[in-house]
């Protein structure tokens, strides 16, 4: 094992060091944070990740690109039919198709819809991590509306599978798509009601203003992307690009200035509105026509880079084919891997209290996502590839 | 003798007390699952758990101290002797002279025995968690201390005397000064801080397994009931009945219900700040009630 690879450089003794993870209460998913306390505030934290590393990349170069696609959409269980978009997109994109536009509107159905339901699965979450159990439970019963839409619609709760290289897989029929307004109209009436509680309710405003502060700078020097950049006033959001039907959808991109917990809370919650009103629009909007165009199996070689505006920010697909039915190479970077870089800045000076709330409710991680391997030895800017990787760890635990 | 002992062990001894007490967490429990909307366990779900405890086994860590095992046994220990002397009907089974003052030493014990017990497990959250409950016990413990004084001045002994009257219509302050503390004291929202399982796995609770944690949770329980007794029979005016006791808790149940389920939690700063405010505001009552 080479010695010069950098360790978690935080070093202490019981009473004032606490491990937070990789199994513990507040986090959804295995990541492990090292924090130095002087009593209950925060002097040092650092982070590592890795424990869901599963070899996605590497297995995404050994099937062919219809495949991949259900492969790609099992990367993340939230933000799963994203991933598909980009990947679906960066195939047409190689194959210089156009998807029907029946299809598009489909697609940012789907996209808008798994968007809500994971905010609102945060905004639960945010209620659990800071004490306050009944926001939690009430959030997720009205979640339920959205998870049995989704069933309706594609027969499953997660990893919906609608999408395919050339358009989408299954048609909405006008009985859908006149429940999907009906429950738009319900979630949009309760998001309000929830927005309202956590705005006004004193003991929430204690625990998330003037927490986890994020300025301007650091946002930008840190490359923090999504609603985590968008709280601290950087107005960057993906969906702006046209992607899909949303050149043809006009929206309000949310900001606010103060880069706290209580902007970023607030954010969200105004994103869940949005998108449900980008939802009715599509549904009222639908065109007429074919859901997909056939491609060929074999897609021309060249290299190409598609970015879509995932629940949590910018998600970026690299794919590059040399003109055989497998992909030649894969990558991806996802929105937490990015703003990732800005939690240590988050948690330094604030107490032990905070870290759930700033690590989940800030920063809304998914680490399933996150898990990619890049190892820079130190002298010099070398790239270990599998077979050293499986050397260094075949050393370390062995 | 034998009336003693059935006095002791059964009616009104610790029969009654484990029964009550289990009855009122379990309706805690289920009446919080309604208000959220959700189905909850059922309400004689406190028995399930503490018999499938004991049957679990006890894993003793390698890097606890030597309490680890003799804490929760005083914890429990201390709340059960003073179960027998707070009254339920008109007065305790065992009274003597100076009773409020030796139950409430013994209630300091048992909260001080259940953090100690985090201590000595030698786990980086059971200390963490014990170090909170120990900085909240500075705080809370003279504002508890404090209006049960307000209580022994007005009853004219240190004693606990059965009076009818609600003191808690006389001197509200004082009320709301034990109310305060009886949920710091129970970790109850807003307070539940050093049990807060979002941040410290458990707290005090986390090494511990098997049949030791059932003698914490059962001391939990029984600690509850007794603040429930002890707020009935020193603000709520008493009870002449069994019926009139019980339903005098259901109202100071409901107190906690409510608050259980519409707060969220405090950060450890920000609860002692409340509690040493809500000193201020009961120390007024003391004033009141020793100059006037």
């Amino acid at each position: 094992m080479d010695d010069k690879i950098p360790k978690c450089n935080v070093n202490s003794d019981i009473s004032n060091s606490i491990p937070i993870g990789p199994q513990h209460p507040a986090l959804l998913e295995p990541e492990y944070f090292n924090i130095r306390l002087d009593g209950e505030t925060i002097i040092d934290a650092d982070i590592n990740v890795g424990y869901l590393h599963r070899g996605i990349e590497a297995a995404l170069e050994k099937k062919d690109y219809v495949q991949s696609v259900f492969l790609t959409e099992r990367i993340c269980g939230i933000c799963s039919s994203h991933h598909t978009i980009a990947y679906c997109g960066a195939i047409e994109l190689l194959h210089g198709a156009e998807i029907p536009m029946r299809a598009k509107y489909i697609r940012t159905i789907i996209a808008e819809l798994e968007r809500i339901h994971s905010h609102m699965l945060w905004l639960g979450v945010v209620g659990y991590e800071i004490g306050l159990d009944t926001l939690f439970q009430l959030v997720w019963r009205d979640r339920e509306h959205v998870m049995d839409l989704l069933e309706k619609i594609s027969g499953n709760r997660v990893n919906y599978a609608m999408n395919k290289i050339g358009g989408v897989r299954r048609d909405l029929d006008p009985k859908i798509l006149s429940e999907i307004s009906k429950t738009m109209d319900i979630i949009k009436k309760q998001v309000i009601h929830y927005i309202d509680i956590v705005s006004k309710d004193n003991i929430v405003i204690l625990r998330t203003k003037d927490i986890g502060i994020l300025s301007k700078e650091d946002a930008k020097k840190y490359s923090a992307v999504g609603p985590v950049a968008r709280a601290s006033g950087i107005k960057y959001d993906v969906r702006d690009t046209g992607y899909e039907a949303y050149k043809y959808i006009r929206f309000d991109v949310i900001t606010e200035t103060k880069g706290d917990v209580f902007s970023k809370v607030v954010v969200r919650a105004k994103e869940l509105i949005v998108s449900s009103d980008i939802v009715k629009h599509c549904v009222k909007h639908i065109p007429k026509g074919d859901i997909y165009i056939k491609l060929p199996l074999i897609v021309p070689s060249g290299e190409v880079v598609t970015r879509v505006e995932a629940p949590r920010g910018e998600l970026i697909y690299y794919v590059k084919s040399d003109g055989t039915n497998k992909p030649a190479r894969v990558k991806i970077r996802t929105p937490t891997y990015a703003n990732l870089l800005s939690v240590k800045t988050m948690l330094i000076g604030h107490d032990l209290a905070d870290v759930p709330v700033i690590v989940v409710g800030a920063l809304d991680p998914c680490f399933a996502c996150t898990d990619r391997v890049t190892i820079l030895k130190q002298t010099g800017n070398e790239i270990l590839d599998a077979s050293n990787l499986r050397s260094i760890a075949d050393k370390k635990y062995n | 003798m034998i009336e003693t002992m059935f006095n002791i062990l059964f009616y009104p001894g610790i029969l009654l007390v484990l029964v009550l007490s289990i009855l009122y967490f379990g309706i805690l429990r289920k009446l919080a699952a309604v208000m959220q909307n959700r189905v909850g366990p059922p309400i004689i779900q406190p028995v399930y758990d503490i018999i499938k405890l004991f049957g679990k086994e006890g894993v003793v860590p390698h890097q606890s101290g030597y309490g680890f095992s003799i804490w929760p046994v005083i914890s429990l220990s201390s709340v059960l002797i003073v179960s027998l002397i707070v009254p339920i009907v008109f007065s305790g089974l065992i009274s003597f002279n100076g009773d409020l003052i030796f139950v409430l030493y013994m209630l300091v014990l048992s909260s001080l025995a259940y953090y100690l017990s985090g201590f000595s497990s030698g786990n980086p959250f059971g200390i963490h968690g014990a170090i909170r409950g120990i900085v909240q016990m500075i705080a809370y413990e003279i504002v508890l201390a404090m209006s049960i004084v307000v209580v022994a001045v007005v009853n004219n002994s240190a004693s606990i005397v059965y009076n009818s009257n609600w003191l808690i219509n006389s001197y509200p302050l004082a009320g709301f000064g034990f109310l305060l503390a009886f949920f710091a004291k129970i970790e109850m929202p807003p307070f539940h801080i050093p049990g807060s399982h979002q941040e410290i796995v458990a707290g005090s609770t986390a090494e511990y397994t098997g049949s030791r944690l059932a003698i914490l949770e059962l001391a939990h329980m029984i600690k509850t009931f007794v603040l429930i007794a002890l707020m009935v029979s020193l603000y709520l005016g008493g009870a002449s009945s069994l019926l009139i006791f019980v339903l005098k808790s259901i109202f100071v149940l409901f107190v906690i219900l409510i608050s259980r389920v519409i707060f969220a939690r405090l950060k450890i700063n920000q609860a002692v700040n409340i509690y040493w405010m809500s000193g201020i505001i009961v120390f007024i009552d003391l004033f009141r009630v020793i100059f006037f």
